[in-house]
């Protein structure tokens, strides 16, 4: 079957079209540039498409949606039935002072957001949330991400219980505050990713050379070269050649043992003429690259054991065919990921380098080849070239239900040890979640939100000192959304947002923490 | 006077609920010292805060400053609004681009938080002298040139003044770039400076003028020929702004004539664009962290609530959530705030103009075309025309015949806001 064949094929049209490369840009590429520049096209296509449901028109809220609608979010819904109080209008600004009092904080906020971009759809939805879990439910299978403030604790148990109960239903994000302290965490079930924009540079395969890179390593004359050819041979070139002769020498091993190593990064300064040869220079320099064997990366293939594997059916996600044709890909020799076409800049000329990038490029294309015929179904191109290059950093997380940590036997526990000031921060917002449930609205004791603690924590809790920091600081504070606060937030919840909506880098997968006493933050999981 | 009046008069039974929480009662971590209620909240009345740039993280931090409660502020920015702000500079319309950035941004402040007074000024920071910068309670800079961040750190430490306890104003700065930021508290000569940790900045790319010349590999190399190489040739003295799309077409056609030429793929004219113009990728969620956390800072400092930052907060947002709090030290060597000299060794076998390239490409000094003096001695200066002409024959000249062993020498150059005093040991 084919996956996305018509906006495939509306991109594809769309580029033989208007070739976006050749000269100024467009209105819209101009106000996005900076961003276009992180997540590309790709990313800004899915933001425009995304559907984000906001519950209650806070000043964290707003913050996080100030930072959506700049980037060009498609729609999104504030569900708010509250009215603005003297005290919300001085601490948001998405509210025009004493003139918004009185008037419909979900219609204020909007109308005021939508300033900020013309391409963004925003609806203000007065609505009870109450009655939508009760009568509507079907309410939040419209949106992609569903984001909920400070929501009063029992009708957020019931909401991600809604949302956790169909994994076709949206990722909720649940933002807890009080005053400098906050957290917040994504319900999802399962988050894949292609383009996580890794930072380690996917392998040469010098150990392992392709035979067009050996061929072409092992025909240069390097005694009758003239001097300016030679001083400009690619390290890669001079690596893969040195090997192969060290191999030989060695009865087909690489250098093992420290002097070993020794040796072969002399025997390449050995080659050079007047020594001072900046490419031969770079080739002992990553010589290391001669002994250190590709294979799949341990975070890869670790993958390989995914549940989503196990019974791959013809409409299960694109995601997992083409992990599955990885798997069988990497099960052959040389057992290796498909060849990244990218070549890092090195000391070299235009001729010798721009040859090697092509050694390089072909070979990638011929491999690209082999692992679509591994593929069970058929995938847009376009998709397994983006899945190819990117291989070696593509990444899956796993979600939990929100509530998981607190209800779970030993998990607290376990956090409460790995990080005790993080776990405390998310056990002390836990414990005034559980004090407002109880009693709404008023303000708590140092003692009650004590004995909430430790209900929460269970049986042979030791509370560390860190657990009154955090527990005074909500005394001081329990309904507090600090500007400042708001706005960390704010920038933090839309940040994970863009990355779960682009599926572009890695979203957090556990309950960030946030301490502006002590200006950290933290994960807890 | 004025101001305090309309001030109070603007204010609204409950309009600052959400801050009075924290300035009403003290926390687990507040010093013992505090004074809650009516002092904690004379910071409305009676400070005068300075932001130091209007572009991505300025809009936020005069946002939330306003919010929080700050009456009296002022913002220095130099440049105008362009299209390619929109994404994050939220106080800034299509219809104010070409607008100066300060003034857009005070007047939106003004209309949407009441009893707020925003004093813009658009220019220079290097305009205003000391009486100017010292009216403020603090300072906190919003910038994305290192070279402003410079001038204004070694301004504020060259003011302090021991016996004036108010000459001290801690300086908050905030810097992003895509998905990473920092912010840091920096109490001129008590903590580390900007000065100090100049070498944790990234290491700009350059490209060697051979490779650009004669053996590009890389789009990147097409390009700068185009610029940095071509554009002087052909256009002459015309100057090139990296603004004007027709400037940017015609580098662009000539890189991508010169890539093909050279069988280099790659070439467009958004990487151009990127490239002549260094353009950093910014968006507006990392800004709201990062000025958020300055301006928490500078609310701590000023109330005395909660204890601020001592003294670095950096964060990287691509792989989940990751920040690092730290103290960064002092550097004795600081030539702002050491009062050491800064011992540099020598090859004996080293010319005066090998001696300037080595400056150049150290990370901790950071300076582009130094001038050389010792004592009384000139040893280079790149300008005016004439003393360069006249100390140019010094460049092929050894540095150990003209400079002694173990004896200090003085580096100036324009874009340093100070004279670094260096120790020349020969090896």
């Amino acid at each position: 079957m084919s996956i996305d064949t018509q906006a495939h094929n509306i991109e594809e049209a769309t580029v033989q079209i208007s070739p976006v490369t050749q000269g100024p840009p467009d209105a819209k590429t101009r106000r996005y540039d900076r961003q276009l520049r992180l997540w590309a096209a790709s990313g800004q296509n899915a933001l425009e498409g995304a559907r984000v449901l906001v519950l209650g028109g806070t000043a964290t809220t707003t913050s996080i949606l100030k930072n959506l609608v700049l980037p060009g979010i498609g729609h999104f819904t504030i569900l708010d039935s509250a009215k603005v109080t003297p005290e919300d209008a001085g601490n948001n600004f998405f509210l025009e002072g004493q003139s918004s009092i009185g008037k419909s904080r979900a219609k204020e906020a909007v109308r005021l957001l939508l300033e900020l971009n013309d391409s963004v759809e925003g609806v203000a939805d007065e609505s009870d949330l109450e009655e939508i879990l009760k009568k509507r439910p079907e309410y939040f299978a419209t949106f992609s991400l569903v984001i909920a403030h400070n929501v009063e604790p029992q009708q957020l148990a019931q909401l991600s219980s809604l949302l956790w109960a169909d994994a076709s239903l949206p990722p909720l994000v649940v933002v807890r505050s009080a005053g400098f302290l906050a957290e917040f965490y994504i319900q999802f079930h399962e988050h894949t990713i292609i383009d996580t924009h890794s930072e380690t540079m996917p392998s040469l395969r010098i150990d392992k050379p392709f035979p067009a890179l050996l061929e072409h390593a092992m025909s240069l004359d390097f005694a009758n070269m003239d001097l300016v050819e030679f001083e400009h041979v690619p390290y890669v070139v001079i690596l893969v050649r040195v090997l192969e002769e060290w191999k030989k020498a060695h009865g087909g091993q690489a250098p093992k043992t420290a002097d070993e190593r020794k040796a072969f990064k002399q025997q390449i300064a050995g080659m050079q003429r007047k020594h001072d040869e900046e490419n031969f220079e770079e080739a002992e320099a990553q010589a290391y690259r001669a002994w250190a064997t590709t294979s799949v990366p341990s975070d890869v293939a670790a993958l390989f054991a995914d549940p989503g594997l196990i019974g791959l059916k013809p409409d299960s996600p694109p995601f997992f065919h083409l992990l599955d044709a990885l798997k069988r890909f990497t099960e052959r020799p040389p057992h290796v990921l498909p060849l990244s076409a990218t070549l890092p800049d090195m000391k070299s000329d235009t001729k010798q380098y721009v040859h090697l990038q092509r050694l390089y490029k072909a070979r990638a294309e011929e491999e690209k080849e082999e692992f679509k015929k591994l593929l069970g179904v058929q995938i847009h191109d376009g998709l397994v070239s983006e899945f190819v290059k990117n291989a070696h950093g593509i990444k899956i997380l796993r979600g939990r239900r929100w509530g998981a940590l607190d209800e779970e036997e030993g998990d607290l526990a376990n956090a409460l040890q790995n990080g005790p000031r993080e776990a405390c921060t998310h056990l002390a917002l836990s414990a005034l979640s559980a004090h407002f449930a109880k009693a709404p609205g008023t303000k708590p004791t140092l003692e009650q939100l004590q004995a909430e603690a430790y209900t929460i924590a269970g049986k042979g809790f030791q509370a560390p000192e860190e657990l009154e920091h955090a527990l005074g600081e909500l005394v001081r504070a329990p309904t507090a959304d600090i500007p400042t606060t708001a706005a960390f937030l704010g920038g933090l919840v839309a940040q994970e947002a863009i990355k779960v909506i682009t599926t572009q880098y890695v979203p957090i997968n556990g309950s960030c923490v946030v301490d502006l006493v002590g200006s950290w933050t933290g994960i807890v999981n | 006077m004025a101001t305090a009046t309309v001030a109070q008069a603007a204010d609204w039974p409950g309009r600052y609920h959400h801050v009075d929480q924290v300035l009403e009662q003290p926390g687990p971590r507040t010093d013992e010292a505090w004074m809650p209620g009516a002092p904690a909240k004379s910071f409305r009345e009676n400070i005068k805060i300075l932001v130091i740039g209007a572009g991505g993280l300025g809009c936020e931090i005069l946002a939330n400053l306003a919010l929080m409660g700050f009456k009296d502020i002022h913002v220095i920015d130099m440049d105008t609004i362009d299209v390619s702000n929109l994404n994050r500079q939220f106080l800034f319309r299509p219809s104010d681009v070409g607008r100066p950035k300060a003034i857009a941004a005070a007047e939106f402040i003004m209309k949407r938080v009441p009893g707020v007074t925003v004093t813009p000024y658009h220019g220079k920071i290097q305009d205003k002298g000391t009486d100017y910068y010292m009216q403020f309670t603090l300072v906190i800079c919003g910038l994305d040139s290192v070279e402003a961040r410079r001038w204004i750190n070694a301004t504020l430490v060259d003011m302090v003044d021991e016996e004036n306890q108010d000459s001290l104003k801690p300086l908050i700065d905030g810097g992003t770039e895509g998905f990473r930021g920092q912010a840091r508290v920096i109490l001129p000569t008590i903590t580390s400076c900007y000065e100090c940790s100049l070498d944790m900045l990234n290491k700009q790319t350059a490209f060697p003028i051979c490779t650009i010349a004669n053996t590009p590999r890389l789009p990147e190399h097409c390009i700068e020929w185009a610029s940095v190489l071509e554009w002087p040739r052909v256009r002459g003295d015309e100057k090139m702004d990296t603004d004007n799309p027709d400037h940017i077409t015609w580098l662009y056609n000539l890189a991508a004539a010169r890539a093909k030429d050279f069988k280099i793929e790659g070439v467009t004219w958004a990487l151009t664009q990127g490239v002549v113009k260094n353009i950093i990728p910014a968006i507006a969620s990392t800004n709201a962290i990062i000025a958020a956390s300055c301006c928490n800072e500078a609310f701590k400092i000023v109330t005395s609530c909660a204890p601020y930052l001592d003294n670095y907060f950096m964060m990287i947002g691509t792989d989940g959530v990751y920040s690092y709090t730290f103290q960064h030290e002092k550097r004795p060597e600081c030539p702002v705030c050491g009062g050491e000299l800064l011992d540099i060794s020598v090859p004996r076998s080293w010319t005066v103009e090998r001696f300037i390239e080595s400056l150049i490409e150290r990370q901790d000094i950071q300076v582009k075309k130094p001038s050389l003096m010792s004592g009384a001695k000139q040893i280079y200066f790149q300008a005016p025309p004439q003393l360069e002409a006249a100390t140019r024959p010094n460049l092929e000249k050894l540095l150990s015949d003209l400079v002694a062993d173990g004896s200090e020498m003085t580096v100036t150059a324009t874009t340093l806001p100070f004279n670094l005093n260096v120790r020349i040991t020969y090896i």
